[in-house]
C-alpha cells in the first residue's frame, strides 16, 4: 500500500518548488506531473475520516474521504491536468503557482472534515484565484480582481461568523448537515451561496472572470462555484429556499446571456446558469437530485473548461473578445479545430443526447418532477432552451460566422487569425473526449456518484423531447438572428451597487470628510502651537493671559468701526508686548523666587487635593 | 445557409414532431408531458420569449453604453 497525502498538499508543495525550476521543459513537465501524482493519490485514498490534527483544543480534518468528496475531487483534479496543459505555452511561472494554490485549497475545502480546515482553504482559494485575474495586467482586470477579492473577503468574513456562532452553539465543529434555522447556519449558508453566484451576490464572477488571463480563467470557471456546490451538498441539502435561488439563477444567467456582447462574460452568465441547475438540484436534495447535482457539477466543469478554452483562444490569436468585432470575419475558415471542438462543450452544455451536459442536466430535472414541483421543472426547461440559444447557437455564430455590422474598419483580410498553439488544441480535444465518452457512456460517472443511480437517461421519451426542444430553439433562433446579434453596450448587474454608489463613497471621503478632517487638523495644529509657545516660559503665563485680556477689552466695541486714535496706540502697544512676553524664554536666574513660593504652591496642592479627598469621601 | 441544409433541418422538425406521437412517455409526472409535440411547442415559444423578454428588459433599464463605469 503507498502511504497517501493530502491532495491538497501536493499541489501547495508543487506551487513552492515551482519558482526554482529554471528549466523550461522541466518546469512543463512538473506541471503535468503535478496532477498526475495527485490523480494517482486519489486512487489510493480510502474511505474514511484521517489526518486528523489536534490544534488549540479543535481537531482539524484535512481527510474526510466518502463517494461525495470523491466525485469532485477526481473531476477537480482532471481539470487541473487539462488547465495545466492549456496554459503550459505560458512562461511566467507566477501564474502557474497562483494557479496550483487555488487547486490545492479547492481540493483543502473539498476533503476537509471540519469547518475551521475548511475556512482556511476557503480563504486561499479566494486569494491565490484573484492572481489569476491580476496578471492580465490591464487597468480593468485590475480593477476587477480587486472587487473580486473584497466580494470574497466579505464572503469569508460572513462564513466565519456563521462559524463561530454554530460551533458557540453546538460545540461541535465538524463539518456535516448543518441544520438550516438559527443565525449560524445562515450566515454560513449566506458565505456559500456568495462562492456559489448565487444571485443578488453573483456579479462578482460575471465581472471578473472574463478579466482573468486567456489560461487562468479557464481554472476560474472550475474551482470556486464548484466547490461551492459541493459544500451546499454536504451541508445544505433539501434546504427550500434553495430551490427556487437555483431556478431563478438559472433563468438569470439566461437573461443577460442575451444582452452579453463580451464572448467570454457571455459563457460567465452560463456558469451562473448552469450552476442554477447544481443549487437546485441541492435544494430539492432527494438521493436523485443530489445524484444529479454532483453529476452535473461533473459534466459542468468539463464543458465548461472546454468552451472557456475555445473562447480563449478566439482572444489569444485575434485579441478581440467582443462579439462586434468578431462577427462577419470569416473566423471558421481560419480556426476550424478550434470551432469544432468548442462547438462539442457548446453541445454538452445544451444537453445535446449523447453529450454529457445531457445525462446530468436531465437527472435533476427529472427531479424536480419527481417531486411534483411543475413551477420549477418548467423553469429549468426554459433555462435549457436559453442555454442552446446562446452558447450552442448565438455566441459560435456571432464569433466564427454572422454579417459584419461595418461599425469597425476591420476588414476580413486584416484580421488574423490562425489555429492557437498546439498545447490549447490538446488540452481542449481532451476535454471534448471526456465530454462524448461520459455521455455516451454515462456508467462511469454514475458509478462515481454518492447514491446508486436509477435513473436511466437514454429512453425514448427524454431523447426526444430533448431533440425536439433543442430543434424548435434553433427554429426560433433563425427567426431572431438578425436581432440577436452582439450590442456594443454593457449590462448593468448587481454590481451596480457597489461600483456606481463606490464613487459617491469615494467622493464623500475625498471631499467632505477631508474637509472636515482638515479643519480638526488646523484646530489641533492650533492648540499645539499655542501650548509649545507658552510652554517656552511657563511663568509668564498669567502676564500673557492678562495682556490678551487687555487687548480683548481694548478692541471689544470696534468690530465693525476704526477704534479712536489713542486707542489705536493702546492696542498696538499692547500687542507688541505680547510679542514680546512671547519671546522670552524661560531662564532661571531671571525668575528666582524665595523658597516660600515653592513651600506655598505645595500647601495649595495639598488643599486641593485634601479637599477633593474630603468632597469623595462624603 | 444552403438550401439542402434548410430542408433537411425542416425534415428534422417534422420527424421529431411525428416521432412524439409513436414513443411511449412512461414516467409522466405533469398533464402536459403527455402531450407528444409539448416540447416542440414550448422549445419555439419559449426561445421567442426569452429573446423577446430579455431584449426589452435590456433596453430599458439594463444595457449601457461601454463606458458607463468609467
Amino acid at each position: 500500500m503507498i502511504d497517501v497525502v493530502p491532495p491538497a498538499f501536493i499541489f501547495i508543495f508543487g506551487a513552492f518548488l515551482l519558482p526554482f525550476l529554471r528549466e523550461r521543459r522541466l518546469r512543463q513537465f512538473f506541471q503535468l506531473l503535478i496532477p498526475v501524482i495527485a490523480f494517482i493519490d486519489l486512487l489510493y485514498m480510502p474511505n474514511g475520516t484521517y489526518w486528523v490534527y489536534n490544534f488549540l483544543g479543535y481537531d482539524l480534518i484535512l481527510g474526510r474521504v466518502d463517494k461525495l468528496s470523491m466525485v469532485f475531487g477526481y473531476v477537480f483534479v482532471i481539470v487541473a491536468f487539462l488547465g495545466m496543459i492549456y496554459a503550459l505555452h505560458i512562461r511566467e511561472f507566477g501564474q502557474h503557482v497562483a494557479a496550483f494554490l487555488y487547486i490545492g485549497s479547492t481540493l483543502g475545502v473539498t476533503f476537509a472534515g471540519d469547518l475551521f480546515t475548511l475556512f482556511v482553504f476557503w480563504e486561499i482559494m479566494a486569494v491565490s484565484s484573484v492572481f489569476l485575474i491580476w496578471y492580465r495586467r490591464d487597468k480593468a482586470a485590475l480593477d476587477a480582481g480587486f472587487r473580486y477579492i473584497m466580494v470574497h473577503i466579505f464572503g469569508g468574513c460572513v462564513l466565519l461568523a456563521g462559524i463561530i456562532i454554530h460551533i458557540a452553539n453546538t460545540g461541535d465543529t465538524y463539518f456535516s448537515v448543518i441544520e438550516y434555522g438559527g443565525l449560524g447556519s445562515k450566515f454560513i449558508l449566506l458565505g456559500f451561496i456568495i462562492n456559489a453566484a448565487v444571485p443578488p451576490f453573483h456579479a462578482w464572477l460575471s465581472d471578473a472572470y472574463p478579466e482573468g488571463t486567456i489560461t487562468g480563467s479557464v481554472f476560474l470557471t472550475a474551482f470556486t462555484t464548484k466547490s461551492a456546490v459541493y459544500v451546499l451538498l454536504r451541508g445544505f441539502s433539501g434546504v427550500e429556499i434553495l430551490i427556487w435561488l437555483g431556478a431563478i439563477m438559472a433563468i438569470y444567467g439566461v437573461v443577460y446571456a442575451v444582452l452579453e456582447n463580451d464572448i467570454r462574460r457571455l459563457l460567465a452568465y452560463h456558469i451562473i446558469s448552469q450552476v442554477g441547475y447544481m443549487v437546485c438540484g441541492v435544494g430539492l436534495g432527494t438521493e436523485m437530485a443530489i445524484n444529479g447535482a454532483s453529476a452535473h457539477a461533473f459534466s459542468h466543469i468539463l464543458y465548461k473548461a472546454l468552451l472557456f478554452m475555445g473562447m480563449g483562444a478566439v482572444i489569444h490569436v485575434t485579441g478581440k473578445r467582443k462579439m462586434t468585432e468578431l462577427q462577419g470575419r470569416g473566423l471558421y475558415k481560419k480556426m476550424p479545430i478550434t470551432l469544432s471542438l468548442y462547438m462539442i462543450g457548446a453541445f454538452s452544455i445544451s444537453a445535446v443526447p449523447l453529450f454529457n451536459g445531457f445525462i446530468s442536466k436531465t437527472m435533476i430535472v427529472a427531479a424536480a418532477g419527481e417531486l411534483h414541483r411543475p413551477i420549477i421543472h418548467l423553469l429549468l426547461h426554459l433555462a435549457s432552451i436559453g442555454t442552446f440559444l446562446h452558447t450552442g447557437l448565438k455566441l459560435p455564430y456571432g464569433t466564427w460566422f454572422g454579417k459584419s455590422k461595418g461599425e469597425t474598419d476591420i476588414t476580413e483580410e486584416e484580421l488574423e487569425a490562425k489555429e492557437p498553439p498546439l498545447n490549447m488544441l490538446i488540452a481542449m480535444a481532451m476535454a471534448a473526449l471526456l465530454c462524448i465518452i461520459t455521455g455516451v457512456y454515462p456508467k462511469v460517472l454514475y458509478d462515481l456518484l454518492p447514491y446508486t443511480v436509477y435513473y436511466h437517461p437514454y429512453t425514448p421519451q427524454h431523447v426526444l423531447s430533448m431533440i425536439q426542444l433543442l430543434l424548435l430553439t434553433a427554429a426560433a433562433f433563425w427567426l431572431y438572428i438578425d436581432k440577436l446579434g452582439g450590442e456594443p453596450t454593457i449590462s448593468v448587474d448587481t454590481d451596480w451597487f457597489y461600483r456606481k454608489p463606490g464613487v459617491f463613497i469615494l467622493w464623500l471621503c475625498s471631499h467632505p470628510l477631508q474637509d472636515i478632517r482638515l479643519r480638526l487638523q488646523r484646530a489641533f495644529t492650533g492648540v499645539v502651537i499655542n501650548v509649545a509657545g507658552l510652554s517656552k516660559n511657563p511663568v509668564l503665563i498669567p502676564e500673557i493671559i492678562v495682556r490678551n485680556i487687555q487687548l480683548k477689552i481694548y478692541t471689544m466695541f470696534y468690530h465693525n468701526s476704526e477704534p479712536p486714535e489713542d486707542n489705536i496706540k493702546k492696542i498696538n502697544e499692547v500687542k507688541y508686548k505680547i510679542n514680546v512676553l512671547k519671546k522670552i524664554s524661560y531662564n532661571e536666574h531671571i525668575y528666582r523666587r524665595p523658597i516660600g513660593a515653592g513651600v506655598l504652591l505645595a500647601i495649595v496642592f495639598l488643599f486641593l487635593y485634601g479637599l477633593i479627598y474630603f468632597i469623595k469621601q462624603n | 445557409m444552403s438550401k439542402k441544409l434548410k430542408y433537411l433541418f425542416f425534415i428534422c422538425i417534422g420527424l421529431s414532431i411525428v416521432a412524439g406521437f409513436f414513443i411511449t412517455h412512461e414516467h409522466v409526472h405533469f398533464w402536459w408531458e403527455k402531450i407528444p409535440v409539448f416540447d416542440a411547442i414550448f422549445g419555439f415559444l419559449g426561445c421567442i420569449i426569452i429573446v423577446v423578454g430579455s431584449k426589452a428588459l435590456g433596453h430599458r433599464w439594463i444595457q449601457k453604453d461601454e463606458d458607463y463605469y468609467d
